[in-house]
Order: C-alpha cells, then sequence, then structure tokens
C-alpha cells in the first residue's frame, strides 16, 4: 500500500530529525573522529621530508656533481633505486619526487650553445609538496649555474607532472570512517530501534492493522537510505573542505556502495533484533557484533596489516569489503569492474541476509 | 457480534485462559473484570488476532479470528494496555499515519474534534497528558469506523476527572452503533459503562450478566461491617435474624449478609449491648458488584 508506504517513510524521518541525541551523534561522532585522529596522526605527514629518487642516466662528473648537490639539498632524503620501481613507488605514493639527469647532460654543460635539462617527475596534484620540491630543485641548480662562469645558467628544468595524487591518511580514513557510519547507524541503529517498539508494543499494535510487514520494513529501509545517503555527504564534504579528501571515481559507484552497504547492514540489524531474546539484548548483540568489526573491518589501519588467521574472517564479512569499495571510488577512481570482490560478496550478503530478516521478522516479542 | 467458545492459552505448564465461552451482542458495551494476571489481556490479545489461542474458537462480525487475520484486522479497532505509540510524532502525524493502514479512514478533523484534541493536534505524544494519551489511542482505534472495539484498562492510572471524560467518550462510540469489549480492574466503572459484565480471575469466567443481575443473584442484598478484634461471637451472629453469611474481612473487619437489614440491626444491638463490644465504625449498604466479585472469588477486587 503506497499510502502506508509513504506515512512510514515521513513518520521514520521524523522521528529521526526529533530524537535529537541519535541525531546529533550520527553525525557529530564521525566529524569528530575524523577531526581527532586527522589532527593526531595524519597531521605528521605535513613536515617536510620529500623523499626523492634521483636517476643518473648520464654517469658523467657533471651529473655526479649534481646529483650530489642535490642529495644534500635541505629536506631531501634520497632513495636509491631503478628508473622503473621509482616512477611505480612515486604513482603509489611512496615517493613525492623523480628526478632524472638525461644521457649527454655532460655533454651539454660542456658545450657552450646547448643548456642541460633536468627532468622532475612529481604530482602536481598535491600543491604543496610540488611547490617545495620545484623551489628546493631550483635552489640546488641555481647554485651550479652560478658556479658556472659568466654567469651563463647552463641547466634548465623540465618538470613533469604524473597523474596520481597524493594520498594522505585522511584520504585513507573517511572512506573507512563513511562505512563505520554506514554500519553503526543501521546495525546497532536498527537492532535497538526496533527491539525497543517491540518492547513498548508499538509493533504489536501495528499489527493489529492491515499493515504488511513487507510495507513496514519497506518504509524503514527508504527513510534509513536516505538518511544515511545525506548523512555519508555531510561526512564527505567536511571531509573535503576541512582535510582536502577528493572523491576522484564517479559518484554514482559512491552512492550504489553506500545503498548496499546501508541495505545490507539493515538486514543484519533486522536479524538481530529479530533472534535477540529479549529486547534489552538486542543492542548489546548488535554492539558486539559491530565492535570486532570496527578493528578488522579495514577502517582505521589497512586490512593487509592484520594477521594471517585473520584474513579469512575479514574476507568472510561485509565490513571489509565495504571499506575497500568505498576506499577504492574515492582514492583511487576504481569501478565496478575493478570492484567485482567487494561487489559480489556484498550483494550476496545482502540478497542472504535480507532472506532471513525477511522471514525471522515478527512483531511480537516472543 | 462476537462468539467465543472454549478459548484457552496456555504459557508452559500454566493455563492462563480456561476454556472460556461466552457471546457479546451487537451495540453493546461488554465488559471484562478482573483483578492482575487474571487473564483479561491474554483474551483479548487472542480476540484481536494477535497472539495465538490453544484451544477453541473466535468469530467476531462473521469472521473467523483465527483463519481470517487479514479480514478481522479492517472490522475490529483496538487500544492496547500498553502505550504503544511513538513518542515524537504529534497528535495529528499519528492519528495520520494509522490511517495511512487502512483503505478508508474518518478524516483527522472529525477525529480530533470528537476526541477533544484540536488544541494537542500538534503536541508530541511525549508531552500528551496520561488522559489525553488514552484519548488519542482511542481516536486511533476508531480511526477506520470499525464495527467492534476492544479497549483495554482504557482508564487505569487516570485521575476521576480524565476517566469520566473517557467513559462519556466510551458510551458515545456505543451511541454511534458500535460494539465494545472493554477490560477493567475498577468496579464503578463497569457498573457505569457495561451493558454485561464477564467476572474472570484466574483464566476463568466465574460470573457473567447485567450488573443488576449480577448483584441481584446475590443471596443476600445487604451489608453490615465493623471491626471486632474477639472471634469469639462469630457463631452468635449467625444466628440473628436475616443474616445468611459472616464473614471475617481483613484488619479484623467482620461482615454480615443479610436480606432484612432492619432485623438484623434489632437483634445485633442487645447483642452488643450483652456482650460489652463497642459497634465503633458500623456501617451498613447495600450490595455492589465488589460484593459480588468477593462472593465469586473470595477475595476483594479494589485495594
Ligand atoms: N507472554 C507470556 N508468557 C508467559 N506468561 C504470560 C505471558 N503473557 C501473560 N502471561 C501470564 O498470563 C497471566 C494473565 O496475564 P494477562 O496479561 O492476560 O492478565 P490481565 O488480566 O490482563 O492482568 P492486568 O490486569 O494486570 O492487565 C499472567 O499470570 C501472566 O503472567
Ligand atoms: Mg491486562
Amino acid at each position: 500500500m503506497m499510502k502506508a508506504y509513504l506515512q512510514l517513510v515521513k513518520a521514520q524521518l521524523l522521528l529521526f530529525a526529533r530524537n535529537k541525541n541519535s541525531f546529533i551523534w550520527s553525525l557529530l561522532l564521525p566529524v569528530f573522529m575524523m577531526i581527532a585522529l586527522g589532527t593526531l596522526l595524519g597531521g605528521d605527514n605535513e613536515q617536510f621530508a620529500l623523499e626523492v629518487s634521483i636517476i643518473d642516466r648520464d654517469n658523467s662528473v657533471s651529473s655526479k656533481e649534481l646529483v650530489q648537490a642535490l642529495k644534500k639539498a635541505p629536506g631531501v632524503t634520497t632513495v636509491d633505486q631503478s628508473e622503473k620501481n621509482a616512477l611505480a613507488s612515486l604513482k603509489k605514493n611512496e615517493l613525492q619526487m623523480v628526478i632524472v639527469v638525461p644521457r649527454g647532460f655532460g655533454t651539454a654543460m660542456a658545450s657552450k650553445t646547448e643548456k642541460a635539462v633536468v627532468t622532475v617527475y612529481q604530482d602536481q596534484g598535491n600543491l604543496s609538496t610540488s611547490k617545495i620540491g620545484t623551489a628546493i630543485v631550483a635552489g640546488t641548480i641555481d647554485e651550479i649555474n652560478k658556479k658556472i662562469v659568466n654567469f651563463q645558467p647552463r641547466i634548465d628544468i623540465k618538470e613533469k607532472g604524473i597523474s596520481t595524487h597524493q594520498l594522505k591518511y585522511m584520504d585513507f580514513l573517511v572512506p573507512g570512517i563513511l562505512a563505520l557510519l554506514i554500519m553503526s547507524n543501521n546495525l546497532n541503529g536498527v537492532a535497538a530501534q526496533i527491539a525497543s517498539w517491540r518492547e513498548r508494543s508499538i509493533l504489536r499494535r501495528m499489527q493489529g492493522t492491515p499493515l504488511s510487514s513487507g510495507t513496514f520494513i519497506a518504509g524503514q529501509m527508504t527513510a534509513r537510505i536516505l538518511i544515511n545517503v545525506v548523512q555519508a555527504f555531510v561526512v564527505i564534504l567536511i571531509a573535503h573542505f576541512i582535510f582536502g579528501v577528493n572523491v576522484y571515481g564517479s559518484w554514482g559507484t559512491l552512492l550504489f556502495f553506500v545503498l548496499l552497504g546501508t541495505l545490507t547492514f539493515m538486514s543484519i540489524g533486522f536479524i538481530v533484533a529479530s533472534l535477540a531474546k529479549t529486547p534489552e539484548s538486542a543492542s548489546p548483540i548488535a554492539g558486539l557484533i559491530s565492535f570486532p568489526m570496527m578493528f578488522i573491518g579495514g577502517i582505521f589501519f589497512p586490512v593487509r596489516q592484520l594477521p594471517d588467521f585473520l584474513q579469512i574472517v575479514v574476507q568472510a564479512i561485509p565490513i571489509g569489503h565495504l571499506t575497500t569499495a568505498l576506499r577504492g571510488v574515492m582514492n583511487n577512481g576504481a569501478t565496478f569492474a575493478t570492484l567485482q570482490v567487494p561487489l559480489w560478496i556484498l550483494l550476496t550478503w545482502f540478497i542472504v541476509s535480507f532472506t532471513v530478516a525477511a522471514l525471522t521478522f515478527r512483531w511480537d516479542v516472543k | 457480534m462476537i462468539q467465543v467458545q472454549n478459548l484457552t492459552k496456555r504459557y508452559g505448564n500454566q493455563t492462563v485462559v480456561d476454556h472460556i465461552s461466552f457471546e457479546v451482542r451487537e451495540g453493546e458495551i461488554f465488559g471484562m473484570l478482573g483483578p492482575n494476571g487474571a487473564g483479561k489481556t491474554t483474551t483479548m490479545e487472542m480476540m484481536e488476532g494477535l497472539r495465538d489461542s490453544d484451544e477453541g474458537k473466535i468469530k467476531i462480525a462473521g469472521v473467523d479470528a483465527k483463519k481470517q487475520k487479514k479480514k478481522l484486522k479492517q472490522q475490529i479497532g483496538m487500544q492496547l494496555q500498553s502505550t504503544s505509540l511513538f513518542d515524537y510524532l504529534t497528535v495529528r502525524e499519528s492519528i495520520e499515519l494509522y490511517a495511512s493502514f487502512y483503505p478508508h479512514s474518518q478524516t483527522v478533523e472529525e477525529l480530533l474534534v470528537a476526541f477533544d484534541l484540536v488544541e494537542k493536534e500538534k503536541t508530541w505524544v511525549k508531552h500528551l497528558s496520561g488522559g489525553q494519551r488514552q484519548r488519542l489511542a482511542i481516536a486511533i482505534a476508531v480511526v477506520h469506523d470499525p464495527k467492534v472495539i476492544f479497549l483495554d484498562e482504557p482508564t487505569t492510572g487516570l485521575d476521576p476527572a480524565a476517566r469520566r471524560s473517557l467513559w462519556d467518550i466510551v458510551l458515545k462510540l456505543r451511541e454511534e452503533g458500535r460494539t465494545i469489549f472493554l477490560s477493567t480492574h475498577y468496579m464503578e466503572e463497569a457498573e457505569i459503562l457495561c451493558d454485561r459484565i464477564a467476572i474472570m480471575d484466574h483464566g476463568k469466567i466465574l460470573a457473567l450478566d447485567t450488573p443488576r443481575e449480577l448483584i441481584r443473584q446475590l443471596a443476600t442484598t445487604s451489608r453490615v461491617e465493623f471491626p471486632l478484634i474477639d472471634r469469639a461471637y462469630d457463631e452468635k451472629f449467625s444466628t440473628l435474624a436475616g443474616v445468611k453469611k459472616v464473614v471475617r474481612l481483613e484488619k479484623n473487619l467482620i461482615q454480615l449478609h443479610t436480606d432484612q437489614l432492619a432485623e438484623t440491626l434489632q437483634d445485633l444491638i442487645p447483642l452488643a449491648n450483652s456482650y460489652q463490644f463497642p459497634l465503633d465504625g458500623i456501617s451498613t449498604r447495600t450490595a455492589t458488584l465488589e460484593d459480588v466479585f468477593l462472593e465469586h472469588t473470595g477475595k476483594r477486587l479494589s485495594q
């Protein structure tokens, strides 16, 4: 029944907006977490330490001289590795800059007419490091230029942007916090709310009307999806404006995974509410399920840092896949094609838990 | 309107509703009177299709309440013993929500007026007084204009004024031609509101009739009560003119059941004189439903 469905959605939205505690907390908590963790852990990344790899293709006297000078430049730590590895780690953000001294550098320096060139690869998406990086390289080269007779500038810098973006801890953290928000809002939120409605006979009263449980559940899901999408959006906006976190992937894909996560955890919440022996035990049970998930879901630190025996568990439960998917879309612009694994595992979780939720749903206290 | 046969409910090895049968006539207010734990709520919720019965048949407005639940729910309206409304919805929103569950419903305005809630239209349920909340619960019970209404202890916990105003509402619902089944543990309420009363205790119906008839069926029509600690004279009291029964109530109160009040008193006074016990605090009254209840269950209802 359409009328009942719309009224139920409206009622749930009103209840949510009017229950000030839950409304404020469900928004403040992720923001607070972001700010706390962002300043505690993320702040240090900004302390200036450029990690640079210098590739000397020329191996001449003057090129070696330049490399030595660059190595001594303030704030620069050099990592010795092959050119291929260096460019790869630059893409992965393990390096801030790769400087290539091309073949023929020495000859160019020696000749009167030719100008020697140095190529600098760096992520130009990250303004702070790229500016400072350029400045340091330019400064060093300037010194060398000045030593050369006639004060004729002999070396040019050729800058090359790399199409990667600097990922900071915040970029990693925000999708994790979104996943956490979706999990706790829905799993814990639904379990607590349904259990309390059941305890206070609100559900039993509805059972006394022709309302079908399907309409009731559909109304709940719709309202909660709306709430979660708005909340996720607010968190992303705050993350963007305070911490400069960007969404590199498609908003549509992101929205899809927010919905899928919401539906999955809501279904699990319904199951918990139905299976709890007493209404009072529903919340603790939901907490017991979601608390460990906070740590093995890759929310605050990558899943690969977990011990091996946990890896199997992590792969089986939905939270890690939700985090992976959100992180993939936000950080790396991942698409459905590259997110097949989380997509199918989450879909399976949703279908199975939704079916179980629908089958076990009851209005009444047992 | 309602036919119930052999209705039974067990929880574990406890039979909380024990093979009860009764009928409710169209347009009457039928009261179920019983102390805490008598089985009133259980009985009503089985009739409302909210709990499954273990045995028995229930037919309401021609619908088999156990088999045709969907159809049943269109026909009946209910107010449950526990509040069961959303705290953070307003009066109007609550009515609109429940109205949306039915294909046809009365308008919100009609209900607000009929239940004296116009001024509270925008108030959250959380902030309503007990009486207002009960009025809202009953308004929601009739939102789809049902023929049969179940009210489970609608006035419990209300002050006398709120109780009176709720009685008016219930009487008005009967005037509109509805059949009302209500439970209560207030004698006065049962006596004033109900056309017929079933007295229930320990899952059984002990008596069922109109209040007047229930009282009339008592063996004696009057009661004489006075405090007396000494139990030595109890034998003598039963020989007084008209006395059919001598009952010891709590607090050393003695109660004489008599058909001939004047004669009993005439005999009692000389007796008191000769044995020198004071008749301080003596009272006489005609029998009430309270006495009917006492007679059937051996205990008082109100305390
Ligand atoms: N779900 C249940 N599980 C076990 N026992 C129950 C359950 N519901 C009711 N009972 C028992 O059934 C008996 C009758 O309960 P019921 O609620 O019908 O009484 P009542 O007459 O409505 O009492 P009150 O005046 O307090 O509302 C009580 O002893 C109660 O403990
Ligand atoms: Mg009851």
